[in-house]
């Protein structure tokens, strides 16, 4: 069932005498299922955050519209089942850890005991519960990335929009935000995440969205884009001695072979001819299109169709 | 109502944080601390020495309505210009790029930002107005014995006369998503519009014989904001115990204030951020 339902949204910025018209969305159309994480994808200035910014009712549509769980955007109330972490958030410097979820919860509807019990129990899972009462002004940027994520958190909400999540955290705070993402998952929740570090969103998501100058060029689930494409990359000794097969294999370098297959049989056939003609197979390994790889091909290949 | 509030009081909670509200608690703590040192070197008994005593209450009234009208006169002014520079960053500050993100995220209205950061500034803004005002009426009081709460009134029309003047800055923080403007605009209307337009009708506008410019003087005189008579006459009229003798220069302002509130939530809600 899809949660998140966007309809030929877009979105043109004007400058202030009307000079300048910037497309930053055009007739944007995508679907997020329930209980996934999506990541959107795209260059700097491809339009991921004025997407999000559009589904969170900060920025207007030029056209177009959305649903988020069956409600259209300009209803506010649909916010109360939906967190958010910004970009470069900017929480008010003069509040502690505690004040700010406390603040922001209270902006979320909670109170009282509810709301004391729910930023303890966050700012514990954040491991930030030894500076609930410390000025965030004295937090580092990946604390401050860690509240970010409390405070996204704080309503318990149905969906999670994160923009750059991971953006000055260290490694071991990129892996405990993967796995906390993966947990919000497990539990239904839907995550919508904006990343530039490819590698963790082929980690984590289920499917993803990637943007170029406002146009979405290709949507689908992290396995089918990544998925081995039957081929494998062979090291041997004695290369010399390799057959003539076929077109199937390409040298990489001197002992090097890129090997394509249509199935396991073929490629056990291929080993048998290579034995039997004396190579020594020193390794065998499946090659696999990382998602990077993919994102550079698809922004490349839909360069290439506008020029 | 419950989003307005919370964000009032967070709004409260920031100008307390802030180092101006500290130096304007401590002015008024100088300048009350001062004005008791001066009161306790003066003897009432030497004042009145030559005053027939069957009317020695009535002058002593008449002297500390003066008194009182001596020390509020520059105080109010001082204080109304303080706040001015001291809350026109509020609005500027929660619009800044990655925090009206976060509020606009949350379950609740555009409207409801802008009202609780106007009904913020100006409930700090009644908190700082009533602690120097309560002040001088407390230390009047103990040396002169009068605890006519007349005076009060004071906190009520300098609170008043910001809140008119704030509605400005909010406009403009707004629109510019800066403080420079709306602050100088404030400055402008409470300095230099407020006393001329006051002047041009009350003074000046008899010796005017065309209708078409005493027209002209008469709608800017009633669509601008009164504060030359909020912070001068009505001030005055209440403080001493008097009732005012024209309502208008309050209901004009009021809806002044009414009009930039609701034009500010108006552009507010069409504003991509």
């Amino acid at each position: 069932m899809a949660i998140i339902e966007i309809n030929n949204i877009s979105k043109t910025f004007v400058s202030s005498f009307g000079k300048k018209k910037v497309e930053a969305l055009v007739n944007l159309t995508l679907s997020v299922e329930a209980g996934t994480i999506f990541g959107l994808l795209g260059p700097n200035g491809a339009g991921k955050t004025t997407l999000i910014k559009i589904l969170l009712g900060i920025t207007f549509p030029t056209n177009g519209d959305a649903m988020i769980l069956g409600s259209r955007l300009s209803n506010f109330h649909l916010k109360e089942r939906i967190g958010y972490l910004p970009e470069n958030h900017r929480f008010p410097a003069y509040l502690t850890g505690g004040e700010v979820l406390n603040l922001f919860g209270r902006l979320s509807g909670l109170d009282g005991i509810t709301l004391n019990k729910k930023a303890d129990e966050l700012l514990e899972t954040v491991n930030l519960a030894a500076w609930k009462k410390t000025k965030i002004k004295n937090y580092s940027k990946g604390m401050m990335q860690r509240l970010g994520l409390a405070q996204a958190m704080i309503n318990d909400p149905d969906i999670i929009f994160l923009d750059e999540p991971t953006d000055g955290v260290d490694p071991l705070g990129r892996k405990e935000i993967r796995d906390l993402l993966i947990s919000l998952k497990n539990q239904g929740k839907t995550i919508f995440l904006n990343s530039h570090l490819l590698s963790e969103v082929e980690m984590i998501s289920d499917s993803v969205g990637i943007l170029n100058k406002g146009k979405l060029v290709k949507e689908s689930s992290v396995y089918d884009l990544t998925e081995s494409k039957e081929e494998y990359q062979l090291s041997v000794e004695g290369a010399h001695t390799i057959p003539y097969l076929s077109t199937q294999i390409n040298k990489i370098d001197e002992e090097t072979f890129n090997v394509k297959v249509s199935g396991l049989d073929e490629l056990n056939k291929i080993i048998d001819e290579l034995r039997k003609s004396g190579v020594l197979i020193r390794e065998l390994k499946p090659l696999k299109t990382t998602l990077e790889d993919m994102f550079i091909s698809i922004i490349k290949d839909s360069e290439g169709n506008k020029k | 109502m419950k989003n307005i509030l919370i964000l009032s009081l967070f709004t409260l909670r920031e100008a307390l944080s802030k180092k101006v509200f500290l130096f304007f608690i401590g002015i008024s703590l100088l300048f009350l601390l001062v004005l008791a040192i001066i009161f306790s070197l003066i003897k009432t008994d030497s004042l009145l020495a030559f005053v027939n005593p069957a009317e020695e209450m009535v002058i002593l009234q008449e002297l500390l309505l003066h008194l009182r009208l001596i020390i509020l006169s520059p105080i109010a002014n001082l204080c109304l210009l303080l706040a001015i520079f001291s809350t026109a960053g509020f609005v500027p500050a929660m619009l800044e790029k990655g925090t009206i993100d976060l509020y606009l995220s949350k379950p609740i209205s555009r409207a409801q930002l802008i009202i609780g950061k106007y009904l913020g500034a100006v409930l700090t803004v009644l908190i700082n107005i009533s602690f120097i005002i309560i002040g001088i009426w407390i230390i009047i009081a103990i040396k002169f014995g009068s605890w006519d709460p007349s005076f009060l009134w004071a906190v009520f029309t300098i609170t008043f006369t910001f809140a008119v003047l704030y509605s400005i800055i909010i406009l403009f923080n707004v629109i510019t998503r800066g403080s420079i403007a709306g602050m100088m605009l404030a400055y402008f209307t409470f300095l230099i519009l407020g006393p001329v337009l006051y002047e041009a009708k009350k003074r000046f506008g008899v010796l005017i014989e065309s209708d078409f410019w005493r027209g002209v003087i008469d709608v800017f005189y009633y669509i601008f904001p009164k504060t030359t008579e909020l912070m001068g006459l009505i001030t005055v009229q209440l403080s001493s115990g008097k009732g005012i003798d024209e309502i208008q220069p309050v209901l004009t302002s009021f809806l002044f204030l009414i009009l930039m509130v609701g034009l500010a939530i108006m552009v507010f809600r069409k504003k991509d951020f």
